[in-house]
């Protein structure tokens, strides 16, 4: 258990690491801007129409505040402690405060990416290590064949077809995130936000209606970020698994006779599912960046709604509030499956005694 | 490395036949679809006069039909689209792969270069960046590119209909009056997987025993690094960034499709008829060739690049190196 403590800490100890290196390139990139756009991070939440004069003397006054004209790392440091102290700056174009209003819409972007690892991490182990174990047979070829072609379609070609297919021609499943009649239930006096996931919060508040719905909701855009990254992690799998499969201890143990598929499952698909999650890890941002391309397309009102509403304006506090909320999100996926390999993965645990013993 | 086992297979044959397929239809573009109004210079043709909202079937004069534009009676010619949508492609897909592999190399190569704190250093910076999701990196350069423009805009005074910039251009409009925000964000979000494997690369062929016995002999550390470590790095580099340049164009088709700019003229036309998709009532198929002709042009184009990349790396890359682990 210490050990696995220990492992779990290391893991945990990446996301400041990476956090700090990340927000430091992101100030990098802001400091290519003049002062006076680096002060309308630090802008504050005023509803009020500013006349010009007034506006330039705030704008003076933070760029004295803020040490906006001395050296990058001072900068960089203040910036740094603001966001710390949850100071994230004001978008005029949202009016509204920009770490409020990422966590208002965290819920629904949670949710969707809640569902899409549990649905595709699972199916996709499975069927990685089903065609290793059926390698060249029937099985396999087909699974190469539709995982190559589901890693081959972009994500918004996958969500036209479903749309097509299962909302205009056969009604089953629409798009956005509720039906009217249920979110107008939401917003009623007798709903209680417990969690913020309508899935989860329908059972709590005794509406399986809503919940229902909700799930009705989430079946096409769970399926179109599962299908590229099913695709992704099954090949993986097939492919660790097939090395697993050639090992000495397999082939000695076939050899003595022990059934094949109490080897496949019970010995090589456990030795193969951390690697794969591992490798599954790395590839944390480009399923965030799906989940945000498919709130798009499937209009959910997640956080994906912060960069629509500022794609076309210059409104800086947003964006980079944006950016250092999603590589938090990512770093906590990337976390989440590292515990998971944990579990599954004795040896990780064990590494430094071996490396002690070694 | 022998050529003629890689013509035996047919998915090779297959992804070099679409390539030069689509290079062909990038190279003829003003003879399969001549530009009207001598404009010449979008991938967009301009059928006017249409006394219809909908989009018009095939015909005559546009081969795969029109989709309406916002602008009343206007519409977009799909066919000219489809076939001068390949040259954008081709330009967009190979130079953001190369810069993407470039950049990758020089990191990864760096970080093998050096040993020790600055290796470590390099590798986790790496590390960090595969956190950074591109969309993010998108986002900030749209952002940089409007706040460029807005700067642009009040330095230039118009004096006598010429434009003048008063003071010197800053870093920022130097950078964006060259490049496309959406490049630059794909090329600078998208080397990690390069810089990893060439770093790894390099670490193993660093310590084989020929380079030892090179560095022994006092060969100087250019040659070794032309003669006897570029050559065995090579083609794992080659064999990824192939596979990346589909995937750069399919990325940027997502990102104008949904409205995050880009210039994708494939993506910017299946944005313009999405409508006519969804909202067509019962039967999807209705207006078919708003989207089957250009969805099947882009899928195609990832798929023949995918191919090529999975082809080259069962022939380059006898030892197998499982590219997804980087």
């Amino acid at each position: 258990m210490a050990d696995y403590l220990r492992y779990l800490l290391g893991r945990f100890m990446v996301i400041p690491v990476t956090l700090l290196i990340i927000t430091a390139v992101l100030y990098g990139f802001v400091m290519l801007t003049p002062p006076e756009v680096r002060a309308e991070l630090y802008m504050p939440n005023s509803q009020r129409v500013m006349t010009p004069e007034r506006y330039q003397n705030m704008i003076a006054i933070r760029i004295k505040m803020y040490h906006l004209n001395d050296p990058y790392p001072i900068q960089y440091a203040l910036w740094l402690k603001s966001l710390v102290q949850g100071q994230w700056g004001y978008s005029p174009t949202l009016r509204e405060e920009v770490l409020p209003s990422l966590l208002r819409r965290t819920p629904v972007t949670l949710e969707l990416t809640l569902y899409t690892m549990l649905f595709f991490i699972p199916l996709g182990l499975l069927f990685g290590g089903w065609a290793a174990w059926q390698q060249r047979h029937p099985p396999d070829r087909a699974f190469r064949l539709v995982a190559f072609t589901a890693t081959s379609l972009p994500m918004f070609i996958t969500a036209l077809v479903l749309l097509a297919v299962f909302y205009v021609a056969l009604h089953w499943f629409p798009p956005e995130r509720l039906s009217i009649s249920s979110s107008q239930v939401l917003y009623s006096d007798s709903w209680r936000v417990y969690t913020g996931l309508v899935t989860v919060d329908g059972l709590l508040n005794r509406r399986l209606d809503i919940t229902l719905d909700g799930l009705r909701h989430l079946v096409l855009p769970v399926l179109t970020l599962s299908m590229a990254h099913w695709a992704t992690l099954g090949r993986i799998t097939r492919a660790l698994m097939i090395e697993e499969l050639q090992k000495e201890y397999i082939v000695a143990a076939k050899a003595r006779g022990v059934p094949t598929r109490g080897l496949v499952w019970g010995h090589a698909f456990r030795n193969t599912t951390a690697p794969a999650l591992a490798s599954s890890a790395l590839s944390a941002a480009s399923l965030f960046t799906g989940v945000i391309v498919v709130e798009i397309i499937f209009g959910f009102k997640g956080v994906s709604e912060l960069l629509l509403s500022v794609s076309g304006t210059a409104d800086a506090a947003p964006v980079l509030g944006f950016g250092v909320y999603s590589v938090l999100v990512v770093l906590l996926i990337m976390f989440g499956l590292d515990v998971a390999q944990g579990l599954l993965d004795p040896r990780l645990r064990e590494q430094r005694e071996i490396h002690a013993a070694a | 490395m022998r050529p003629r086992r890689y013509f035996t297979r047919w998915q090779n044959l297959l992804a070099l036949l679409l390539l030069a397929a689509y290079a062909g239809m990038a190279i003829a573009a003003p003879v399969l679809a001549p530009p009207e109004d001598g404009s010449g210079e979008t991938p967009f043709q301009r059928v006017s006069d249409v006394k219809d909202y909908k989009p018009q079937p095939p015909s005559s004069e546009a081969w795969l039909g029109t989709v309406a534009t916002s602008v009343r009676n206007q519409h977009l010619d799909v066919f000219y689209t489809l076939v001068w949508g390949a040259r954008g492609a081709f330009q967009f897909g190979l130079t953001a792969a190369l810069g993407a592999a470039l950049l990758g190399m020089l990191i990864g190569g760096l970080g093998a270069f050096f040993s020790g704190w600055m290796q470590s250093l390099i590798l986790r910076i790496t590390d960090a960046f595969l956190a950074f999701p591109l969309i993010v990196g998108v986002a900030l350069f749209n952002q940089l590119y409007l706040i460029a423009m807005r700067i642009s805009s009040v330095q230039t005074i118009v004096i006598d209909g010429v434009s003048q910039t008063s003071g010197p251009p800053l870093p920022l409009e130097f950078f964006f009056s060259r490049f496309n925000p959406i490049w630059l964000a794909l090329v600078l979000f998208s080397w990690m997987p390069t810089a990893r494997l060439v770093n790894s690369l390099v670490m193993t062929v660093r310590n084989v025993d020929y380079v030892i016995a090179a560095q022994a002999t006092g060969v100087r550390w250019l040659r070794i690094l032309l003669r006897h470590i570029l050559p065995n790095t090579i083609a794992p580099i080659i064999v990824l960034t192939t596979a990346n340049i589909g995937g750069m164009v399919l990325v940027q088709a997502t990102l104008t499709f949904i409205g995050l700019g880009g210039e994708s003229a494939w993506g910017s036309i299946l944005a313009q008829g999405r409508h006519w998709i969804i909202g067509s009532g019962g039967n999807p198929l209705m207006y078919w060739w708003v989207f089957v002709p250009v969805t099947l042009a882009l899928v195609i184009f990832g798929i023949a690049w995918n191919l090529l990349g999975d082809g080259l790396n069962d022939w380059l890359n006898p030892r197998k190196i499982n590219y997804a682990q980087f």
